[in-house]
C-alpha cells in the first residue's frame, strides 16, 4: 500500500465533522489517496445512524430545547451525542485495501484505537464485531460504510462523555425507562477522564494515534491537503446533510432498546398480565436480566426474575419457582412469552 | 452436473446470472421482469443483517446505482443494480425481517424486481453457468475469502 494520506483537520464545524468523510468517499477516484482524517466538532450534537428515523429514536424536542442540532450520517449503528471532547478518526479507503469482510474491517480499524488508548495507560480491548471496551465499559464507538467508491470506517476517541445529556436525547417511553438509560450509561461508558487521574492533550492522542494507526495499516502516513475537487464535494456535502429532508426521511425503527454497548440494552414494554397492564423496564446483559422494574407487580418478582437468563427454560424455571416459595399464582406462559420478548437480540 | 455449485463453502446457482464485481444475481422471468437479490458470497461478507432498505416501486435506477442498502454491524452499504430498469415490487418481507437474506440470500431473501430498460445490452456484462462459477472462484481465492458458513435454517 503507497502512503496514506493524514489529514489533520482541528476543530471544526459540527456538520463539516460530517460531510469531511461523506465528501472525501463521494470525491474519491481510482487516483485518490487513502486517507486519514481526524477532527474534533466544535460544537455538540445528535447524529443518527442512515437507516433510523429521527422522530422515532431522538427526542427531538429535548434536543432544541438544548440547542442540539441533528444530523443524519450514512454510515450504519444508532444515535449517539457527539462533541468538543471527543476525537474524531475516519478513514476513507480504497475497497481492496481493506479486509472484505466486514468483521476484519472493523478488527484492523479499532486495532489502532485499541493501541492508543493502551498508549496512555488504559486497559482497553476490542469486543468484536466494533467496539472498543475499557474494563467492560465503552470507550470508542464505530461506523462504517460503502459511500461512492470508498470504504468508509468512522471512529472515536472519548476524552469525556456526558452520559446525561445522552440519555435525555434517545426517544424513551416512559421516564423509568430514561432513568435506566441514564444508570446503565454511567455504568457501562467510560471515557479517558473516568480512567485517568488527567485527560491528555488532544494532539498527544492524535499523535500517538497516527503512528499506531500507521503501525495497524503497515504503512507510512504522510501529512496532506484537500484537493480542490473534494473540497467542493465537502461543499456539496455540506448541503446536503444539512437539509431537512436529508434528515427526515423515513427509517426504520431499531430492534427495540437502546443498546448501552454490545452486551448490554435496555429495553420496555407492556403486556396484559393476570388482568394488569403491566410495564417491564430491564437492563439485559448477555442474554440476561441484570435490572428489572415492574410497575404493576410485586417488587418480590422482579427480584426473583434478575440474574435470569432470557431463555424458555430458565425464565419459566424462575416464574414456577416464585409461584411455588410465594404461593402465588402468575400465568407462566403469559409472563414467559413477554419477558422472552424484551430480548431484542434473541435469534 | 450438480446445479448448486459451491465454492469455498458459498453457494452459486447455475441458472441465475450473476454480477461478480459487485455480489448480485439476476433472474429474468417469463414475464421479463427480472428479479434481483445478493449472492450468498455477498450476506457472507456482510454478517447477520439488520436492515434493508430497497429503493420505492417506481424508482428508475440506472445499472451500478443501489436498488437498496444493507446495514449490518454498523456496516451500510449499497446493492447495486446489475441491469437498469425501473422498479416494479420490493420485498416487503424485508422491513421485517433482514436475514431472511442471510437465510435464504437466493429465494426468499430477493430484494428487488424490476423492469428492464436495457436488458440485450447489459446481459452481455453478467455471467451465468459454470462461467459465473469459475469467475467467482478466481475472485474468491484472489481475494482469499474466507469460506462461507451458514445460518441455521438456510436454503438454496
Amino acid at each position: 500500500m503507497s502512503a496514506i494520506r493524514l489529514i489533520d483537520a482541528g476543530r471544526v464545524s459540527h456538520l463539516r465533522s460530517q460531510t469531511l468523510y461523506h465528501g472525501l468517499a463521494h470525491a474519491r477516484t481510482d487516483d485518490s489517496p487513502n486517507t486519514v482524517v481526524l477532527a474534533t466538532p466544535a460544537e455538540p450534537y445528535v447524529c443518527i445512524g442512515y437507516h433510523q428515523d429521527v422522530e422515532r429514536e431522538v427526542d427531538v424536542e429535548f434536543c432544541q430545547r438544548q440547542g442540539l442540532p441533528i444530523l443524519r450520517r450514512e454510515t450504519g449503528g444508532g444515535v449517539v451525542y457527539l462533541d468538543d471532547q471527543q476525537l474524531f478518526v475516519q478513514w476513507i479507503m480504497a475497497p481492496l485495501s481493506l479486509p472484505p469482510r466486514v468483521d476484519q474491517r472493523f478488527e484492523l480499524f479499532c486495532r489502532p484505537l485499541v493501541d492508543t488508548y493502551r498508549d496512555f495507560g488504559i486497559d482497553a480491548t476490542l469486543r468484536p464485531i466494533n467496539d472498543v471496551h475499557a474494563g467492560g465499559r465503552k470507550i470508542s464507538g464505530t461506523g462504517a460504510a460503502q459511500i461512492g467508491n470508498a470504504e468508509v470506517l468512522t471512529g472515536n476517541f472519548l476524552f469525556d462523555f456526558d452520559t446525561s445529556i445522552m440519555a435525555g436525547i434517545v426517544q424513551a417511553p416512559s421516564e423509568t425507562f430514561r432513568a435506566q438509560v441514564a444508570h446503565s450509561l454511567q455504568r457501562y461508558m467510560t471515557s479517558m477522564r473516568r480512567e485517568l487521574d488527567a485527560i491528555p492533550a488532544r494532539d498527544e492522542v492524535a499523535h500517538s494515534y497516527a503512528r499506531r494507526c500507521a503501525d495497524a495499516l503497515d504503512c507510512e502516513l504522510v501529512a496532506g491537503e484537500l484537493t480542490d475537487s473534494e473540497v467542493h464535494e465537502i461543499e456539496r456535502q455540506d448541503e446536503r446533510l444539512g437539509k431537512a429532508n436529508f434528515l427526515h426521511q423515513p427509517g426504520r425503527m431499531r430492534r427495540g432498546g437502546v443498546k448501552i454497548h454490545e452486551d448490554v440494552w435496555v429495553v420496555e414494554a407492556e403486556h396484559d398480565l393476570d388482568e394488569c397492564r403491566v410495564r417491564l423496564t430491564a437492563r439485559l446483559r448477555e442474554h440476561r436480566i441484570e435490572e428489572l422494574e415492574l410497575n404493576s407487580a410485586p417488587s418480590e418478582l422482579a427480584t426473583a426474575l434478575t440474574g435470569v437468563v432470557l431463555q424458555p427454560g430458565p425464565v419459566r424455571r424462575a416464574l414456577n419457582g416464585y409461584n411455588t416459595k410465594r404461593a402465588a399464582s402468575l400465568d407462566v406462559t403469559a409472563w414467559a412469552e413477554a419477558l422472552l420478548e424484551l430480548d431484542p437480540t434473541a435469534t | 452436473m450438480d446445479d448448486t455449485p459451491e465454492v469455498r463453502g458459498c453457494v452459486l446457482p447455475l441458472h441465475l446470472h450473476y454480477s461478480v464485481t459487485d455480489h448480485t444475481w439476476l433472474l429474468i422471468q417469463e414475464d421479463g421482469i427480472a428479479t434481483i437479490g445478493m449472492t450468498d458470497v455477498a450476506q457472507n461478507l456482510a454478517g447477520p443483517l439488520l436492515h434493508a432498505k430497497p429503493k420505492k416501486v417506481g424508482a428508475k435506477r440506472s445499472k451500478g446505482k443501489p436498488v437498496a442498502t444493507v446495514e449490518s454491524s454498523k456496516w451500510v452499504g449499497p446493492v447495486k443494480s446489475p441491469i437498469s430498469g425501473e422498479v416494479v415490487e420490493v420485498n416487503a418481507e424485508l422491513a421485517k425481517d433482514a436475514t431472511i437474506i442471510n437465510k435464504s440470500p437466493y429465494k426468499a431473501g430477493w430484494i428487488v424486481r424490476m423492469k428492464p430498460s436495457n436488458l440485450d445490452a447489459e446481459m452481455d456484462g453478467l455471467l451465468t453457468g459454470q462461467a459465473a462459477v469459475d469467475a467467482y472462484k478466481e475472485r474468491i481465492e484472489r481475494e482469499d475469502l474466507k469460506p462461507c458458513t451458514h445460518v441455521e435454517g438456510f436454503e438454496i
